[in-house]
C-alpha cells in the first residue's frame, strides 16, 4: 500500500465531520428535547440553553442538531441512490449495444445540464413537500454527475489488458465489471460523492428555505434560517448558528472530496 | 453547410428538451393526486359532482389527447385559469411577475460578467501573488457559501447595521426601483461571478503560456494591450459557454432571493402556488424558468461560432 499524502484542510474536514455525526446522533435529544417547549422564547445563549432558544422556545441546539440528522440522513440515502444509478447507467452506457447506449447517454447530458433545483421544485412541487418527496425528488435530479463520470471512466478501462485477460480466461461480462472495473473506481466515486453530498445538502436546505422541504415542526437548517429571517430585525442572533453550522459542513465536504481527489491523482503525489 | 446543419442540430436539441420538460410538467400533474375537478368541486363533493365537473373540463379524454391539448396551449400562452382567488388568467399573473425576474437576472448576469472577467484577468496576470491568492479565497467563499447564507449577512450589515440599502422590496417605494434591487441582485451574481472569475483565470492562465502571446510580448506591444486585445479575446470563449451554465443557477438563485427580499417575480408566485396547490400557476412558472434556461444555453451555443473562427472552421 502506497503512503497518501493528505493535506491539513482534508483532516479538519473529517474531524468536523466527525463531530457533526455525533451531535446528529446525541444532540437532538442531549440537554432538551428538540420538538418540546423547555424556556422562554428568544433567550441568548446561557448554561441552560447553549445556543439560546428560538421564537416558541425550544432549544436552539437540539433543532441544529436535529438539522444534521435529516441533512445528514436525506444526503447519504440520496447519494446511496444516485450512486447506484449513475454506476448502473454508466456501465450501461459503455456496454450496451448503441441504440440504447446512445439515447441513454444525450438523456443523461440533457439531465445533468438542466439546473436540479428546478426540476426538485417541480416534482415536489405536484406531489407534496416533506422529507420522502425531497429525497425522491433530489435522487432523480443527483444521478447524471455520477453516471457521466463512470462512463467516461469505464470507456477508458475497458479495453485495458486486466479487463481484456479476465474476459479471455472465460468470465462474463457482469462478473468482469461488478469484480474488476467498478472496483477501479471506487477512490474516484468516493472524491465525487463527497463533494455531491454537499450539493445535496445544500439543495435540501434551499427546498427548506423556501418552504417546501422538510416540513414543521420539524427543524432543518434552511427552514431554521427562513423563521430566523422573520425575526431578523429584532434577533439577528438566531440566523448565526444555522448559517455557520451549514456553511462548515458544505466546506468540510468539499475539503474532504478535494484531499482525495488530490491523493489520487498520480501527478500530485 | 455543416454549419448549418450544426446550427439546425442545435435547435433540434432545444425543442427536444424544451418538449421533454413540457412532458414532465404534464406527467407530474398527472401522477399527483387531485385535479381541477376535485378542487372546484371541494371537500365534501360526492363521486358523481367531481365526474360531471372532469366532463365538463375534458378531463375523462385518455391522456395523450390532453397532452396534445396542454402543448398546443402552452405555445399559445394559455396556460388556463388558476385555481384560487379570481381564477384569473394564468398567463396574466406570469406578465406581471415576468418583469422582475428577467430584471434582476440580467443585472446579476451582468454584474457577474464584468465582476468574473476583470477579477479573473487581474488574478492571471498577477498569478501567485497576493492580490490572485485573495481573489482565490474569495471566489471559493462566493462558490460555497449558500446564497440564503449570504444574504442575511448582507442585510445585517447593509440594512440593519450601517442602515444604506433597504431591507426588503416594498409596494410603495421611496427610492428609484433599482435602489431596492442592489442587494438582490449582488447576492444573485455572487455565485456565478464567482464561478466565472475561477474560469477566466484558468483560462487567462492558459492563454498567456502559449506562444502567440510570447510572440507580442516580442514584438513590443504594449502590456495591457497584450492582455485585453491578445490573451483576452482567446481567454474569453469558454467563460461564454459557461455563462449559459450559470444562467441556470442565476434562475435557481432568484427563488431564494425573491422570497428572502419578498421580490414580486417568477421564483416567488412559483412558491406561492406550489404552498397552494395552484398547479396550473406553478406548471406555468416551471415551464417558463424551464424554456428561458434553454433558450439562453441555445443562445451561447449560436454564438460561440461566430466569436471563435476555429469553432467555425471545425463545423463547415
Amino acid at each position: 500500500m502506497r503512503k497518501r499524502k493528505f493535506d491539513f484542510l482534508f483532516w479538519g474536514g473529517v474531524t468536523y465531520l466527525v463531530l457533526l455525526a455525533l451531535f446528529a446522533m446525541f444532540g437532538p435529544t442531549f440537554r432538551h428535547h428538540y420538538l418540546e417547549q423547555v424556556g422562554q422564547p428568544l433567550q441568548p445563549s446561557s448554561a441552560t440553553f447553549w445556543l439560546g432558544t428560538d421564537e416558541i422556545g425550544r432549544d436552539v441546539f437540539a433543532r441544529i442538531a436535529y438539522g444534521a440528522r435529516l441533512s445528514l440522513l436525506i444526503g447519504l440515502t440520496v447519494q446511496a441512490i444516485a450512486l447506484f444509478i449513475g454506476v448502473f447507467v454508466g456501465v450501461t452506457g459503455v456496454y450496451a449495444p448503441r441504440w440504447v447506449a446512445m439515447p441513454l447517454m444525450r438523456f443523461t447530458d440533457g439531465m445533468f445540464a438542466f439546473p436540479d433545483i428546478l426540476l426538485a421544485i417541480l416534482i415536489i412541487g405536484v406531489w407534496k413537500a416533506g422529507i420522502i418527496p425531497v429525497i425522491v425528488a433530489l435522487s432523480i435530479t443527483g444521478w447524471p454527475g455520477t453516471a457521466r463520470l463512470v462512463f467516461t471512466q469505464v470507456a477508458s478501462l475497458k479495453d485495458r489488458e486486466f479487463v481484456v485477460a479476465s474476459k479471455a480466461l472465460g468470465a462474463s461480462t457482469f462478473y468482469t465489471v461488478t469484480r474488476h472495473v467498478v472496483p477501479q473506481l471506487y477512490g474516484v466515486l468516493m472524491a465525487v460523492t463527497m463533494i455531491s453530498l454537499a450539493g445535496t445538502i445544500l439543495a435540501e436546505s434551499t427546498l427548506s428555505f423556501l418552504g417546501i422541504g422538510v416540513q414543521a415542526p420539524d427543524p432543518s437548517w434552511g427552514s431554521m434560517i427562513n423563521n430566523a429571517r422573520l425575526q431578523m430585525n429584532s434577533y439577528p442572533s438566531l440566523l448565526f448558528w444555522p448559517c455557520v453550522v451549514l456553511s462548515m459542513t458544505i466546506f468540510a465536504l468539499n475539503f474532504v472530496g478535494d484531499g482525495i481527489r488530490a491523493a489520487l491523482d498520480p501527478k500530485g503525489r | 453547410m455543416r454549419l448549418a446543419k450544426a446550427i439546425l442540430l442545435r435547435f433540434a436539441f432545444g425543442l427536444l428538451s424544451l418538449i421533454f420538460i413540457s412532458f414532465v410538467t404534464f406527467v407530474a400533474d398527472e401522477i399527483a393526486p387531485g385535479d381541477r375537478a376535485t378542487v372546484e368541486a371541494g371537500e365534501k363533493a360526492s363521486p358523481e359532482t367531481i365526474a360531471r365537473l372532469r366532463k365538463l373540463y375534458g378531463l375523462d379524454r385518455p391522456w395523450p389527447v390532453r397532452y396534445g391539448e396542454f402543448l398546443g396551449n402552452a405555445v399559445r400562452l394559455d396556460f388556463g385559469t388558476s385555481y384560487y382567488g379570481t381564477k384569473e388568467e394564468v398567463w396574466t399573473i406570469l406578465k406581471r411577475n415576468l418583469p422582475m425576474t428577467v430584471k434582476i437576472a440580467m443585472f446579476a448576469i451582468v454584474a457577474a460578467a464584468l465582476f468574473g472577467v476583470t477579477l479573473g484577468t487581474i488574478a492571471a496576470v498577477w498569478e501567485n501573488r497576493g492580490i490572485d491568492r485573495s481573489v482565490l479565497v474569495f471566489s471559493t467563499l462566493g462558490v460555497t457559501v449558500p446564497n440564503f447564507v449570504l444574504a442575511p449577512i448582507l442585510v445585517y450589515f447593509f440594512s440593519l447595521k450601517w442602515d444604506v440599502l433597504p431591507q426588503t422590496w416594498s409596494t410603495e417605494l421611496v427610492a428609484p426601483e433599482l435602489y431596492y434591487l442592489i442587494l438582490p441582485v449582488l447576492i444573485l451574481a455572487a455565485r456565478p461571478g464567482a464561478m466565472l472569475t475561477r474560469l477566466t483565470r484558468a483560462s487567462m492562465v492558459d492563454t498567456l503560456e502559449q506562444e502567440f502571446i510570447r510572440t507580442a510580448v516580442a514584438k513590443g506591444v504594449p502590456f495591457w494591450r497584450m492582455i485585453l486585445r491578445h490573451a483576452l479575446r482567446n481567454a474569453i470563449l469558454p467563460v461564454l459557454t459557461a455563462m449559459g451554465t450559470s444562467f441556470g443557477f442565476l434562475l435557481t438563485g432568484s427563488f431564494v432571493v425573491e422570497r428572502f427580499f419578498v421580490l414580486p417575480g417568477i421564483g416567488f408566485l412559483a412558491i406561492e402556488a406550489i404552498q397552494q396547490g395552484n398547479t396550473p400557476v406553478m406548471q406555468a412558472c416551471i415551464l417558463l424558468t424551464g424554456m428561458m434556461f434553454i433558450c439562453v444555453n441555445l443562445l451561447v451555443d449560436l454564438l460561440l461560432p461566430l466569436l471563435d473562427p476555429r469553432i467555425r472552421e471545425s463545423q463547415v
